[in-house]
């Protein structure tokens, strides 16, 4: 057991220490936009102008990143104080859901395949 | 001696560690079972323990107060992971390179149509304005959105279910709908499918293909910074 092998730390420090960011920028500016959103793109434009990343960080990441969706769980989990809305709206809520995803894909995809037609067919002209 | 069945079961059941215990456990399970079915979206890990947990709280004297005071620890935890996002963000970032215009419409595009078509559907059949207000974040992953609802006067919880059976059907249609409308070049896919079904969506495209993985990924940022920052202004 090795106390001394904390590759973790390092980079759960840079996020927070990015995050601590995010709320500064948001309180300064008056953003109603999350911190750690910001935080995201103060890290991702460092990482942008040093155009690279260190292993420290890269292994951090690669630690804490899967466990996302388990950190979602408890504020979900929080529908159930909602479950006269649902019962009530659940119906409307589902199709609307299901309608915009039968538009909304087909629309998305097909926008960006034929603007890549476009963009292969110029370029072999 | 006496053994203290019922003060030591007691104990368990009110002990602090309770609801971390259970929400690690459901996660758990729905891992287990997302791998063991090959990966059928609806029983992706967050919607097994997300329905495991609610059951419990719903049936037991477990309150959803106790429960989340346990388990408020993991979603502290959101913020840094967010902001690590920036990595695999940064590293899609080359694939972009060749097809920036073909994503950027497609996203904004594609978004805006996606989540004004659920709104209009929904103010057409009577949604309440809280339900209206969760549904903007519908195609925004859940960590996004958690922090976004709140500032739209959305509920987190009733956004985060929308989001997850958005995903989730997402996922399950959009095949299909690749073949009827026969959608095949990679970068569309993925874009399709980061958009309208953000986080399950993006494990779909990586099943198809590494580099429709790379495009979701990138879309399900993009419309999250972008709904970050246009949505607490529209609504």
């Amino acid at each position: 057991m090795n106390w001394l092998k904390t590759d973790m730390l390092y980079g759960l420090i840079v996020f927070l220490l990015f995050l601590l960011l995010g709320e500064f920028i948001a309180q300064l500016l008056s953003l109603p936009v999350p911190a750690s959103v910001l935080g995201m793109l103060m890290l991702f434009i460092t990482l942008v102008i040093r155009g690279g990343i260190t292993s420290e960080l890269k292994a951090s990441s690669n630690g804490i990143l899967p466990y996302l969706p388990l950190f979602i769980v408890p504020a979900s989990v929080g529908i159930v104080n909602f479950m006269g809305l649902l019962e009530q709206e659940g119906l409307a809520l589902l199709s609307a859901i299901v309608i915009s995803l039968l538009v909304g894909i087909p629309v998305c995809g097909l926008l960006a395949q034929s603007l890549i037609k476009r963009q292969t067919n110029k370029r072999a002209k | 001696m006496e053994l203290q069945w019922q003060a030591a079961l007691s104990s368990v059941w009110q002990s602090p560690y309770l609801g971390l215990v259970l929400t690690l456990m459901s996660f758990q399970l729905g891992l287990w079972l997302y791998r063991k079915s090959a990966q059928q979206p609806f029983l992706h890990p967050v919607m097994v323990s997300v329905v495991t947990v609610c059951i419990v709280v719903l049936f037991t004297n477990l309150s959803f107060e106790r429960y989340i005071e346990s388990a408020h620890i993991l979603s502290q935890f959101l913020g840094p992971v967010i902001v690590a996002l920036a990595i695999p963000l940064y590293e899609n970032l080359k694939a972009l390179k060749q097809y920036w215009l073909p994503f950027v419409v497609s996203n904004v595009v594609g978004g805006a149509i996606t989540i004004l078509i659920a709104i209009g559907m929904l103010s057409v059949m009577g949604g309440s304005d809280v339900s209206m207000n969760s549904m903007w974040t519908k195609s925004i992953t859940t960590a996004f959105a958690l922090q976004i609802a709140p500032e739209i006067n959305g509920l987190a919880a009733l956004a985060a279910a929308i989001i997850m059976v958005t995903g989730i059907l997402g996922a399950i249609m959009a095949p299909p709908l690749f073949r009827l409308f026969n959608i095949t070049a990679a970068p569309a896919q993925g874009c399709a499918l980061g958009v309208c079904a953000h986080a399950v969506g993006t494990s779909k495209a990586l099943e198809l293909g590494s580099e429709q993985g790379a495009f979701a990924a990138l879309s399900m940022s993009f419309m999250g910074v972008l709904c970050a920052f246009t949505l607490p202004f529209l609504v």
